[in-house]
């Protein structure tokens, strides 16, 4: 605490009035969001008693989003299993991503013009056509190729013929159209973070006699992933949501599954619901790992690591209650 | 007679059509201290950067220890070295850098410690007890488990001469090594060089601080304009320097 010789300062705090109108206005959007969720209308059905020979007839009320039929269907098993094809997907084709993407940055940054140039070359074609194209090519791989041989191109002369079944389950059609396509955009994203390593960095590498290649695995890849994580984060959090389309081609995964249960029962709103709030939580997960993953190689670029949110809470919480203890008079013995 | 450490003979360079070495000539024995004094832009670094193959020098030739940098004679005719030689080769040449250039990620130990494990394929434990020597030779006993960006200037550059030392190089060279430094922190840094000297180590050092080339340097070359203008014992080419350029340079830095 700031003193003033023995004596501690008595400040009178600035008044923030628009903060109090804002509150209001936040609390007030709160409820009405809180009342349309929970709000219950008539439903169609209606039921109809009986008293004393007089019927009266009246609707159901039920909730406007279904919170009834979101929970029944929440934790149904075809609901749990959809998600844990989205997670696979996702995981899968993030690391053929990262890998991918990874390879062809350095690729991109090699001294060698033929591995620049394909690297180029690879993101130009995965970058620039419809990811949901790339995934119906790959399903259906094996009608456009029936057979593959191997030989000189424009010729007739082949080394070999391979009578092999190139079609692939949906699955992997998938897992190979999402990682290939997410390979291009990563590589963007490693590149960036490589060429934001300092220029010193590689030169006190090369002078200590590393080579490029231990160069680039110990000095340079350490550093860029500062730069590589937030945005990897991101694609991770898209790639979730961009697995829905393997629903297209018939992979069951989460949104598939949701939409193959409201095609019979026609409650396309509630199930949805179920789906989204499963995409929320995931990515609410994930984000919680970025969290940490950055704090983790941000080590030595900061001099303190930020508090964790834990920490910022606890923080946050001493700092209120002190307040409370100040205003009412209590006075704080300073520690 | 031993061969000298360093021979650099009519070597030149140019970026982009501009020469930056115009047949440059030097010589540095075993075990002494050279100092490359000269304005900004005159050459120094560029010249220091060819020495370990940091650049490629474009005519001329440039020996370490006998040997030839970058390439190879066989049959009269000059051969590339592959990448791997030429790291190799660079792994006995130690380098300072003005901006220390310190693994950012790295702790200070784990900074002496990579090129010895990496390079020279030491074990972690016998990497740490050097690294622990040098970094106590150096005055930062205790900083083992800080990170570069946790220490002064002063502090960086003194890990980053440790971390050099750790390779056991045969020749140290110094780019401007305390030009990025407050002032008050350029002695401690001179003050390791010194005993680096005294040591016996062979040293190139690019430097603006005329009393640290005066006091520890055996011979000064004075570079202008990619030529060297001048050279000899520093306390004859620097207090009685006979070209009106470094009459004129020594005017303005001292």
């Amino acid at each position: 605490m700031e003193t003033n010789g023995d004596v501690a300062i008595k400040v009178v705090p600035v008044r923030h009035v628009g903060r109090w109108f804002g509150l209001a206005g936040v609390a007030l959007f709160i409820a009405m969001l809180v009342h349309t969720t929970l709000y219950k209308v008539a439903s169609a059905e209606k039921t109809c008693l009986t008293v004393d020979g007089v019927k009266t007839c009246h609707g159901v009320l039920v909730w406007r989003f279904q919170w009834n039929i979101v929970g029944k269907y929440f934790l149904s098993s075809e609901v749990l299993h959809g998600l844990l094809v989205t997670i696979e997907l996702t995981v899968i084709s993030m690391i053929i991503g990262i890998v991918l993407g990874m390879v062809v940055a350095i690729m991109r940054m090699s001294p060698s013009r033929i591995l620049a140039g394909v690297a180029w070359t690879y993101t130009w074609f995965f970058r620039g056509t419809p990811v949901l194209v790339q995934i119906t090519f790959w399903a259906f791989i094996g009608a456009l190729y029936p057979h593959v041989s191997i030989g000189i191109p424009f010729t007739h002369i082949a080394f070999a013929h391979i009578n092999v079944d190139l079609s692939l389950t949906t699955l992997d059609a998938v897992i190979i159209g999402l990682g290939l396509n997410e390979g291009a955009y990563m590589s963007e994203i490693a590149r960036a973070g490589l060429i934001s390593v300092d220029e010193g960095q590689i030169e006190a590498a090369t002078s200590l006699g590393m080579t490029r290649r231990q160069t680039l695995r110990l000095v340079v890849i350490p550093q860029a992933m500062r730069v590589i994580i937030p945005p990897t984060g991101n694609e991770v959090i898209s790639m979730l949501k961009t697995t829905s389309l393997a629903s297209t081609v018939g992979v069951l995964e989460l949104f598939g599954a949701v939409t193959n249960i409201s095609a019979t029962n026609f409650k396309i709103i509630p199930l949805l619901t179920v789906a989204s709030i499963w995409y929320l939580i995931v990515t609410t997960v994930l984000s919680i790992g970025q969290y940490y993953l950055e704090r983790r190689f941000a080590r030595g670029a900061l001099r303190t690591p930020p508090p964790t949110p834990i920490q910022r809470l606890k923080n946050d919480l001493r700092g209120i209650a002190s307040k409370f203890r100040t205003r009412r008079g209590i006075i704080e013995v300073a520690t | 007679m031993t061969t000298p450490m360093v021979e650099v003979r009519g070597v030149r360079k140019s970026y982009s059509g501009v020469e930056v070495l115009k047949s440059v000539d030097l010589t540095v024995n075993r075990s002494e201290v050279t100092c490359l004094i000269g304005p900004s832009g005159s050459g120094k670094s560029t010249l220091l950067r060819c020495i370990n193959h940091l650049e490629k020098h474009d005519a001329g030739e440039l020996r370490v220890d006998g040997e030839l940098v970058g390439y190879e004679a066989r049959n009269g005719k000059l051969y590339e070295l592959s990448d791997k030689r030429v790291c190799e080769k660079r792994s006995h040449i130690g380098m300072v850098f003005q901006r220390f250039n310190l693994f950012q990620h790295l702790t200070v130990l784990e900074n002496v410690t990579v090129g010895q494990m990496q390079v020279k394929g030491l074990d972690r434990e016998k990497a740490r007890v050097k690294a622990r020597e040098l970094l106590a030779r150096v005055g930062l006993e205790g900083k083992e488990k800080h990170y570069p960006s946790q220490l002064s200037g002063g502090q960086q550059q003194r890990v980053a001469i440790a971390r050099a030392l750790a390779m056991e190089p045969k020749l140290m060279l110094f780019d401007e090594p305390t030009s990025a430094l407050d002032p008050e922190l350029v002695g401690e840094v001179l003050d390791v060089m010194k005993d680096l000297a005294k040591s016996g180590m062979t040293m190139i050092v690019v430097t603006h601080e005329m009393g640290f080339a005066r006091e520890v340097a055996d011979t000064v070359y004075f570079l202008d304009g990619g030529i060297i203008e001048e050279s000899g014992d520093p306390r004859q080419v620097l207090t009685t320097p006979s070209s009106d350029r470094l009459k004129n340079f020594l005017s303005k830095v001292l």
